[in-house]
């Protein structure tokens, strides 16, 4: 197999998981943090490989070129026009609910049980926060582009 | 004698987190009583022992002999307090407390130097003063976020540390007629230390007589996770050469963040260059 077959390959492989993320985003209301950071590091991976491959356009197949384009539409169009805004919103709900009902049950003395379970809702809230800035980072990048 | 128990108490700890099967945020120990490894005045243990059991931090108790220390295990949870800091975007760093036991032995060091005045900044529930206080050594607190200086106030009955709800970098520090006050600066250098750090300095300077006579000490970490300074000295290098202060002792002291670490804290205490 010649070099450019081995990279059209790879990359269609990459495509294929990269819509097989996209619709299991579609088909959940609520991703968990790893598929959300397993989403988007998809799709930085392919933006990097469609900029990389684009930079050698000249070497590579007609075929190839095509398959980069559809790529980076479905990104644009699929991710960032519509996935990417509802996990933004996803996030961002998630983080006020949690902020609310730790702020409400702040008041008083509180059992070791429900200390210790709060607890856990502080590192989902913690964990959450850090995704969403995650997020964000991916969103300034869009930003740059444009 | 000092650096023994320091020594002393970071084994007890390693002990500790390999017996320890709670699931509390934070938990720390105070020895019950003196003994050979822990030569400190029963007194003073019994003040230690009151600021835990009157802080609203702790929520559970019990005895536990670790090695061959009997001790009491203190339960925590710090959340509410990391929740009203970000929400009133209060303070630069969350409050993290060092264990009471490192306080009191950073005290014991801050003493042996021979300052005379202890002050606690970005003192989160004011531990350190507090227990330079035990020592007899003046001490105050300074501390920007208002739900830690309640808290605080809650514990000044037993001994009064003296605490402030300001922003230390904008404190005056010349109202307290300070001789020969040694700061401890709260937070690593990576998480927001260096700002609190250089604004004191810069007001501490500006104050004569103050610039020579005053002692500080750093929190700093050797953790990988941590950018470490190119002048090293745990995070601190850069500052101290800047500010003309040299290193003169360094501890090894547990605190709450590091009860899963291997590393613990690194206090670096530093002094001006005559």
């Amino acid at each position: 197999m010649t070099s450019a077959e081995e990279i059209s390959k790879m990359f269609e492989v990459e495509s294929q998981k990269l819509i097989s993320l996209f619709d299991t985003a579609d088909s959940k209301n609520q991703m968990s943090i790893h598929e959300i950071v397993e989403t988007y590091y998809q799709v930085m991976n392919m933006s990097s490989m469609a900029t990389m491959l684009k930079a050698q356009a000249d070497s590579e197949p007609r075929e190839m070129i095509e398959k980069i384009k559809q790529t980076e539409k479905l990104i644009s169009e699929r991710f960032d026009c519509i996935i990417h805004l509802k996990i933004m919103t996803h996030l961002s709900t998630t983080i006020q609910e949690l902020t609310k009902h730790l702020q409400s049950g702040n008041s008083g003395e509180k059992s070791k049980e429900q200390t210790e379970s709060d607890a856990k809702l502080f590192e989902k809230l913690r964990q959450t926060m850090s995704t969403k800035e995650f997020v964000e980072q991916y969103e300034k990048g869009i930003s740059h582009d444009q | 004698m000092i650096n023994n128990i320091a020594k002393n108490l970071v084994e007890l700890k390693q002990e500790f987190v390999n017996t320890y099967d709670g699931n509390s945020q934070i938990q720390e120990l105070i020895p019950k009583s003196t003994s050979e490894l822990f030569p400190i005045e029963q007194s003073h243990l019994d003040l230690l022992h009151e600021f835990a059991t009157k802080n609203p931090i702790y929520y559970n108790s019990f005895e536990k002999k670790i090695a061959s220390v009997d001790c009491i295990v203190y339960e925590g949870d710090i959340n509410k307090y990391w929740l009203n800091s970000i929400q009133h975007g209060s303070s630069k760093a969350p409050f993290s407390p060092t264990w009471i036991m490192s306080g009191y032995i950073g005290a014991m060091i801050a003493k042996q130097l021979g300052y005379s005045e202890v002050i606690d900044i970005g003192s989160g529930d004011g531990r350190i003063a507090y227990c330079a206080k035990i020592l007899d050594l003046e001490s105050y607190s300074v501390e920007i976020d208002d739900m830690l200086v309640d808290l605080q106030n809650l514990l000044t009955s037993t001994l009064d540390f003296h605490p402030y709800c300001a922003d230390a970098i904008a404190f005056d520090y010349s109202s307290l007629n300070l001789l020969r006050p040694i700061f401890f600066i709260g937070g690593l250098a990576q998480m927001g230390g260096t700002f609190l750090a250089t604004g004191v300095l810069d007001k501490i300077n500006s104050i004569s007589n103050l610039k020579q006579n005053s002692g500080w000490v750093f929190a700093g970490t050797l953790s990988q996770k941590y950018t470490q300074d190119p002048k090293n000295e745990a995070g601190w290098g850069t500052l101290i050469e800047k500010n003309n202060l040299k290193s003169i002792q360094t501890l090894s002291l547990p605190a709450a963040w590091t009860f899963h670490e291997s590393d613990d804290v690194q206090y670096i205490f530093a002094e001006s260059i005559q």
